[in-house]
Order: structure tokens, then sequence, then C-alpha cells
């Protein structure tokens, strides 16, 4: 698409709101236009008033950085009185290496689902995960390396994960497409039109199919690697077990033109099939299918991740859940759906751009207090987002989160620093990136203990829920009970201080807030009566730690 | 466009048998449904599940389908049962003299010689996708909601890690059980008394309830909820490290399967809706005889225990049983007198609650090689058992926004089977 037809748009969107009281323009920032569509949204009725600036800090940095601020983040953001302060920090925690972690596991968890290894190793592949980040690749040009890198290039091989590590199982990799770069489950539409959505057709799934048919894993007999061969032939063939009629499909994109091959050439290959030879064509599906699914063209590539990076920001998409987009179940704000896609493509899917307009909306930035009886959720209607969702946090986030508000965090770096500092190269530990790093690999393994009793290997469910071993975990497993009890750990720091002081400080270093009159009177009234002072503390900082607020991002 | 057709039937929208939808039958299109059952009224009845798994494949001709005296059918012979006409393999005398409460299905062919493609398509119903295995269904709609234990219990000596509850949410996921040890970190850590640990839980309540007061409660109730369910498995500690009974293991047998098999009885007895035993060992490529006859040797008196306890309590009307495996085995025998996998013609038993008892559904040629009458794969089966249960199968799955078939639509209900 280009520019011209991007701005006839965005002239149309403004044209609909021309009995708003606001008046847009396109040049207005895209976070303006959003809050304008949002509150045309017919079930708008008394928006939640904007969130505090403690709630603000906690939220954008749990979303932009994967963890909570510190005590002192906390403090410094509370103090400083400029106007602007939450545009800076938008941009400071965007500007961050926290923001490339928190996206590869973000991204990590979209693409891989906690699937084990197989070919690549997790640590190559989040490393060019991170890294793509950092470089703040376009999600275009990532999507592209996905589907294009066949493993051979070491450069690339990371890349190439996506397919190996689903063994270029053709159902699988075909499903896998449909859902996470087009927000289409069509598994259904593999032994048949999907019974109960329209849109769902077996010539969907298997034109997609059609695209990696022909591509294969093979394995080098020296080396042991695999990698991704390709045949110049072979066509998908379908069957529907209701009506036992037979089709056939070319390569396509959903409902878009079938893509014919280019009329064979001599020689069809580049390298010819051959025992233990991994076979390249000269004309190659699999390449074609990183170009047809990125192409301006398909407008369903930039509704997907525009969709899913609303759902990541404002806990639901507007199709929701985020795979099942179809006419039974159509954007809540179709308007502002087409808005972020189009922006998305003017700026040629820069996510930064995205996420950072995302989070300078008031959208984003409402309290999730429900302060009137408008606010109270409907299950008969979609959200009309006046009030924010709380968004439970994952795995790698909680257990962050957990280590940070215990001073596990604060000691590992500190570790990490004064042993760089006696080496050749000292200067290093100064150094941001180097200290993301070091910290993030000190807290890896614990880290790795909370994925595996909180994160689900699978498709990610659009529902919360949580089971009885986590709660095991949480309330007498070892781990948890180390960071409580943890020396010149939070809980030491508390039973440092003076009786008034301590509320104070337990609820900037776990709530990220001050507590108000009636919860420093809580915290008093445990002290007032304790016998066990150390004890006492221990057991309000895992109550605070295992608590629904700071379970959720909030 | 051709679509539906087999979809829009008319037995997808009208309820099954004596089911309660009958008022639904004028809603159609699947989509309209908005609940698959009436669960309260289901879960009222108290209706339970125990599954073997008998993991590995058991061979369907050393078992429920024996072919003594033909080309493949190995040296162990039929015996009568207590169903007149219906024979077995020796190797099972037990449960064959407990025939009368069980049937079979002999027509199964699955297509599928893959362990875990295999064990997948019996657990799910489906060959493919993130579907809810059986016991997870069994959870989220025959669970009472203040169910004492959780709903989907799985007893096993080791294996993978399973994502059991799909869309239906970890509430409904398997406990994993290994062996008749506890559930890990079932006690408070050791510097926390008993005073301290309600201390905490208190601390724990306060802070929430501030919380709560003006959020929605969809999310914190379900985290809340697991703090529940972990404290209803600490409070049964003691039904999971509890000292065996000598006469019990006197009955049942000195081995895991057999201590696995009194602690299902137990769990099931004290209000778990599925649990599910897992009998390893059954993977036979080499010495495929030797290893049946100790095998099923393990099983066949542990499990006619395990049945007559749960007939003996008077709970088998209320409870379905179920052994089954990923596959069968193939009748050819290899060079290492094994045998080796085989979905093409195999079998499965199952008793108790909505199962006709003492049928036998299906036939396989006379050398066992193939189906002949009455062929049904992982996903009529997995209709039958929610059949057998009450529950409609026909009926979808309303899971925020996804409308999702509960049994596959390609398949239906062995209704010859409901009793």
């Amino acid at each position: 698409m280009t520019r011209s037809r991007v701005i006839v748009i965005i002239g149309i969107v403004i044209g609909s709101m021309a009995n708003h009281s606001h008046t847009l323009r396109a040049s207005d920032p895209l976070h303006v236009q959003i809050d304008a569509l949002v509150s045309t949204h017919s079930e708008f009725k008394a928006p939640a008033a904007i969130t505090d600036d403690a709630s603000f800090l906690r939220r954008v940095t749990l979303d932009l950085a994967g963890t909570i601020p510190t005590a002192n983040d906390v403090r410094e953001f509370l103090a400083d009185s400029a106007p602007d302060k939450r545009i800076k920090l938008v941009d400071h925690l965007l500007g961050s290496p926290q923001y490339a972690r928190r996206m590869q596991y973000v991204f990590d968890t979209l693409l891989m689902e906690r699937r084990p290894n197989k070919h690549v190793t997790a640590e190559q592949w989040q490393a060019y995960l991170r890294e793509s980040f950092l470089q703040n690749k376009s999600w275009r040009q990532l999507s592209q390396e996905l589907l294009s890198a066949d493993g051979t290039d070491e450069q690339t091989r990371a890349a190439a994960r996506f397919l190996l590590d689903r063994e270029l199982n053709v159902d699988q990799v075909t499903r896998d497409i449909g859902r996470i770069f087009l927000g289409r489950d069509l598994e259904c539409a593999q032994c048949h039109d999907h019974p109960a959505i329209d849109d769902y057709l077996q010539r969907h799934y298997y034109g997609l199919a059609a695209f990696i048919k022909r591509s294969y894993l093979v394995q080098d007999p020296k080396t042991k690697k695999t990698s991704i061969g390709e045949k110049a032939e072979g066509d998908v063939q379908f069957t529907s077990v209701f009506t036992s009629e037979t089709d056939q499909t070319a390569p396509r994109m959903l409902d878009a033109p079938p893509i014919v091959d280019p009329p064979p050439g001599e020689p069809l290959y580049k390298v010819k099939p051959a025992k233990n030879v991994r076979s390249v064509p000269v004309y190659s599906r699999r390449l074609q299918l990183a170009k047809s699914l990125t192409d301006d063209a398909n407008q369903a590539f930039r509704e997907n991740i525009a969709n899913r990076m609303w759902a990541l920001m404002m806990g639901r998409g507007l199709v929701d859940p985020v795979d099942m987009w179809h006419a039974q179940n159509p954007p809540s704000h179709p308007k502002l759906l087409n808005l972020l896609a189009d922006s998305l493509l003017e700026h040629d899917y820069d996510l930064r751009y995205l996420l950072r307009e995302l989070a300078l909306t008031d959208t984003y930035q409402r309290s999730s207090r429900q302060d009137t009886p408008d606010h109270a959720p409907s299950s008969s209607r979609p959200t009309d987002f006046s009030v924010a969702l709380l968004k439970p946090l994952s795995p790698e986030q909680l257990a962050l989160s957990m280590m940070r508000a215990t001073g596990v965090a604060e000691q590992q770096l500190a570790v990490a620093i004064s042993k760089q500092e006696k080496t050749d190269d000292p200067q290093l530990a100064v150094d941001p990136i180097w200290q993301e790093e070091a910290l993030n690999k000190a807290l890896a393994s614990d880290t790795k203990a909370f994925v595996k009793i909180f994160g689900v290997e699978g498709v990610q469910n659009a529902a919360f829920d949580a089971s009885a071993d986590q709660a095991l975990f949480l309330r007498n497993g070892a781990l948890v009970q180390r960071w409580v009890t943890q020396k010149n750990g939070l809980s030491d720091r508390l039973n440092a201080l003076d009786h008034h002081a301590v509320a104070e400080e337990l609820y900037v270093s776990v709530f990220s807030r001050l507590p108000d009159a009636d919860e420093t009177s809580f915290v008093n009234e445990v002290l007032d009566a304790t016998t066990d002072r150390k004890a006492d503390l221990q057991q309000l900082v895992w109550a605070a730690l295992v608590s629904t607020e700071f379970r959720f991002n909030h | 466009m051709r679509r539906n057709q087999d979809c829009n039937g008319i037995d997808h929208v009208i309820a099954r048998r004596d089911f309660l939808w009958g008022s639904a039958a004028g809603a159609i299109g699947l989509g309209a449904l908005t609940s698959p059952l009436n669960a309260a009224h289901l879960q009222q009845q108290q209706k339970r599940v125990l599954q073997i798994y008998l993991q590995g494949g058991v061979s369907q001709l050393e078992s429920w389908d024996p072919k003594p005296g033909t080309q493949f059918g190995g040296p162990f012979q039929a015996i009568p049962t207590s169903v007149p006409g219906i024979h077995i393999s020796e190797l099972l005398p037990h449960t064959a003299s407990r025939m009368h409460l069980l049937s079979l299905v002999r027509s199964i062919n699955s297509k599928i010689g893959d362990h875990r493609q295999g064990m997948l398509f019996m657990e799910k119903g489906r060959r493919a996708g993130d579907y809810p295995y059986f016991g997870s269904v069994v959870s989220k709609y025959l669970a009472p909601t203040d169910a004492e234990l959780p709903g989907y219990i799985h007893i096993s000596k080791r294996g993978i890690v399973d994502s059991t509850a799909a869309f239906l949410g970890a509430r409904h996921a398997q406990l994993k059980l290994l062996g008749d040890q506890a559930p890990a970190n079932l006690a408070s850590p050791k510097s926390i008394d008993e005073p301290a640990d309600d201390a905490r839980q208190r601390l724990r309540v306060q802070f929430d309830r501030r919380f709560s007061k003006q959020r929605s409660r969809a999310l914190t109730d379900v985290y809340n909820s697991s703090f529940e369910q972990a404290e209803k498995l600490m409070k049964r500690k003691a039904m999971f490290e509890g000292d065996v009974g000598e006469q019990d293991l006197d009955r049942y047998g000195r081995h895991d399967f057999g201590r696995h098999c009194i602690l299902a009885r137990d769990l099931l007895e004290n209000g778990a809706t599925c649990v599910k035993v897992t009998h390893h060992g059954y993977d036979t490529h080499a010495e495929n005889f030797n290893f049946h006859l100790e095998q099923l040797g393990e099983f066949d008196k542990t499990f006619s225990m395990l049945l007559d306890d749960i007939h003996d309590r008077g709970m088998l009307d209320s409870t379905l049983v179920i052994v089954y495996s990923e596959m069968g085995r193939t009748p050819k025998i290899n060079t290492k007198y094994g045998r080796d996998h085989w979905g093409t013609a195999w079998s499965v038993a199952m008793g108790g609650c909505g199962i006709q008892p003492a049928a036998v559904i299906g036939k396989t040629n006379d050398e066992g090689t193939e189906v002949v009458e009455r062929e049904v794969d992982g996903g009529h089966l997995f209709h039958t058992y929610l059949s057998a249960l009450g529950l409609d199968s026909t009926m979808d799955h309303d899971i925020s926004g996804k409308s999702i078939p509960i049994g596959d639509p390609a398949a239906a209900p062995i209704e010859e089977l409901l009793a």
C-alpha cells in the first residue's frame, strides 16, 4: 500500500468522527487518534480516571522492561515534577536493553510457545531475538528471516528455529503460520471446511500448506546438523472427510489469488536432489511465502501484529482470541484496528513506534479501578476499554519482579559488577547492556524454575488460569522462601528500620507505590502485635509477594 | 459452497438419549448454544472416572481379542469368562471372572503407530490439535465447584510433562502424582509452624481484599482458587503419605501398580472426579509373550481388586472405568518374538457408569489383521465415554469467543454400547 492510500484511510477515519467533539487531523499523533476512536465506541460511557504516577510507572515498566521498577525508580518518578515525565519514561524504557529482553521473552513465547529445543538451542534463538529488538528490526524483516532462513548459514541459523524445531511438519507449520502471522486458527479446516466458522475453508489451509509442502529437513552426515532443503515440484491435494470431495490448490494467502509457479526453466535446480544432498530449486515456494506473507497486499499480516501488540498492552485484543479472526468474531473497533495496521505499514512495521504510541494513549493509562457501576465488565459485549484490564504477569515477569522486590536481583548485580571490576576489562561493568546481560544470566536458572511451573507449552490460553501446583510452589516451595529470607534482602532491610518506616519501604519495594493511611496502620498493627519481629516481617513480605496485587499488572 | 454438511446434522443439535438439552433442539447452528450441558445437575450426581492406561500399547491378542491356534495367535489360550460366549486371553483370569461388569470394543482402527500421537488421539478424541484431554473435560464438567480434590489426577511413575487442559484452563489440567508420592511442595517450609502459616495466609487474604475491592473479580478469583486448591491438598496430606494397610497390599500386590491403584481407589472415594493410573511397560518389540505374561499378571489381579472395591462400595454405577492404550500390537510376530506398533485393529475395555455391561462391539478377522465389523477410532471412543457420563459430546465448549465442538464432529458415540 502506498503512503497516499494510507492518508486516504486516515481521512475516512476522520470523516466518520465529524460529529464527535474532537477535531482530528491526520497530523495528530497516533495516540491521539487512538483515544478518539476508542471514545466513539458505542459502549464507551464513563471512562476511569487516568491512573496515578506510581501505577503508571509499574504498569509500563512491566510491559516494556519486563519487571517491576526498583524502589529508587518509584521514589524518583514520584518526586519528578516535569509535566512530560511519562513520555520521558516511555522513551527511556524503549531505549533500554531491558526492552530488548522483554521483547525477547514476548516473541519467544509467541513464536515457539515454550516448545522444547530440538535443532537450535534456546540460547542461540533468544540471542537472535534480543539482538533483533536491540536493533529495532522491523516485524516484516523479522518475519521474512524466520521463514526464509534454511539453517545452513551460521549467521542466520537461529532464525530457522521457527521451522526447524517444528521439524518442518507441514500441518504444524501451516497451522502456526495461520495463527501466529495471520490471526487465523485454520486447524479445523485441515480435514474439512470449518464446521462452525464460515470463513475458514479447507483451501485456505492447503493454500498455506502449499508454500512449504516442497520443503523438507535434511541432516548433514558429517556435522549432523539439520537444515532445510526444497524440491522444485509437488502440489497439494486435499479431500474433505465430510464430503469426500477432492480438490487442489496452488499456494495462496487466504482469499488472495493463487500464486502460480513461474514457467519451469532449465535447469529446475540450483542444487539437484541426491543422496545426502540438500536440494535447492531455482524457484522456491518457501521464499515466496516470506515474500507473499509480508507483502503490502496482505492486510491480515499487519492486522494480526497490530492486534497482538494491542492485546499485549491493553490485556485484550480488538479481535479476541487473537487467533480467531473471522466474520462471526469481528474486531470490536474495526476502524481503530485499521488505523493501527496502516500506521504500522506507514512506519515500516516498527513495533517500537507502535508500542510507544500505545503507551502514550489515555486508553493505556486509565486506572484499573472500577469506580462506577458503568465500569463493571459485561460478558455480553467486548470490552470498551474504559477501564484498564488486569494482566497476569508472565512467568518471567513474575520471577524477575519477585527477585527485584526482595533485593535478590540487586545483590546479584552487585556481585557480577564487583567480579567484572577485578578483570582486565573493568570498564565493561558500567555498560548498561553488559549489566543487563550479567543480571539476566545470574537470574536465569531461578527464572526457568518459574517458567516450568507457570509456563504452558502449546497455545497460549486467552483466559488466565492458575493451578494448585502453582500455589503450592509459591506457598511452600524453597525458591520463594529463599528470596523472602535472603540475607540483607528486603525483610532484613525492613527489620533494620524504625517501626514507622516499615510500611512505606514494604509498599514501595513490593507494590511500587506508597501505602495509604489504612495500609500503614495495618502494617503497624502487625508490628505492634509481634513477638518475633524478623519472622513476622518475612511473613508480611511473603504475603505481599503472592498477593493478587503483585500477581497482576494492573 | 459445501459446508456444515455433517456438522449441521440434526444430531449435533438435538440432545442425545436422556440428555437435558431438549429445549435447545430448536436452536440451529453450533454457536447458538452457550453451554454444552447442565453442569450443575451433572455435578450433583457425583459421577467419576477411573482410567487405567497400559502405556506402550498392550497386545490385543494377549488380552481382549485372543486368536489361539491361528497364524499370529501366539502361545496363549483363550478362556471363557463370566459372560457366556466372551473369551479373553488366559493371561487375564481374574478379569475374566468379572467380565459381566465390563465390555469390550474390538474394532479400533486408529491408523496411528506412534506412541505419542496415538496417546494424544486416545486422550483428545482428535488426531491433532490443542484439545483438552478427556480427564480435563471431565474435570471441567463433572467436578463439583466445591470439590475437595483437583478434578483430574494422574498417577504415574514417570513420563513427560503434558499440557492436558488446552483452552479449559489450568484448573482442569492434570495434577500429576509421581507414583504414590505426595505432590511437590505439599508441606509448609520447615521454618514455618502451623500458627505462623495460618497467620501468613490471613495476611495474604487481607492484601487481596483491599486490591480486589474495586476490580474485576474474574481473574483474581481464579488466582485465589488456586490457593484454595493447594490448601485442600495440604489438608489431605495424610492421604498421600498414609500407611497402606497390609490387607490391601496383600490383595492388590506389593508393587508400584498395586500401590497406585490403592491410592486411586482412595482418591475416588474421597471426592476425586477423574483419576488416571498409568501402568508402564507394554512396548514389547522383543519377547512380547514373556513381557505380557509378567505385565498382565500384575495388571490382572490388581485391576480386579480395584474393580471389586469400586463395585462393593456401590460406586460402579457412577464410575466409568476405562482400560486403554495408545495403540495395539502387530499380529505378525517379529524375529525377536516381539510384536511391533499397530493402530489398525485393536481393543479397549470399559465398564461401569452408563456403559452397557457384557457387550462386545466390533470384530477383527480370523487372523486379527483387520477390522471386519463396526470400525471405530479414538474419536468414537471419546464421544462414547462422555455420553456414558451423561455429557452431550456433540455440543460445543464455549470458551471466550471460540465455539469448539467437544467431540470431533466427524465421529459419534458408539450408541449400542451405552446403557
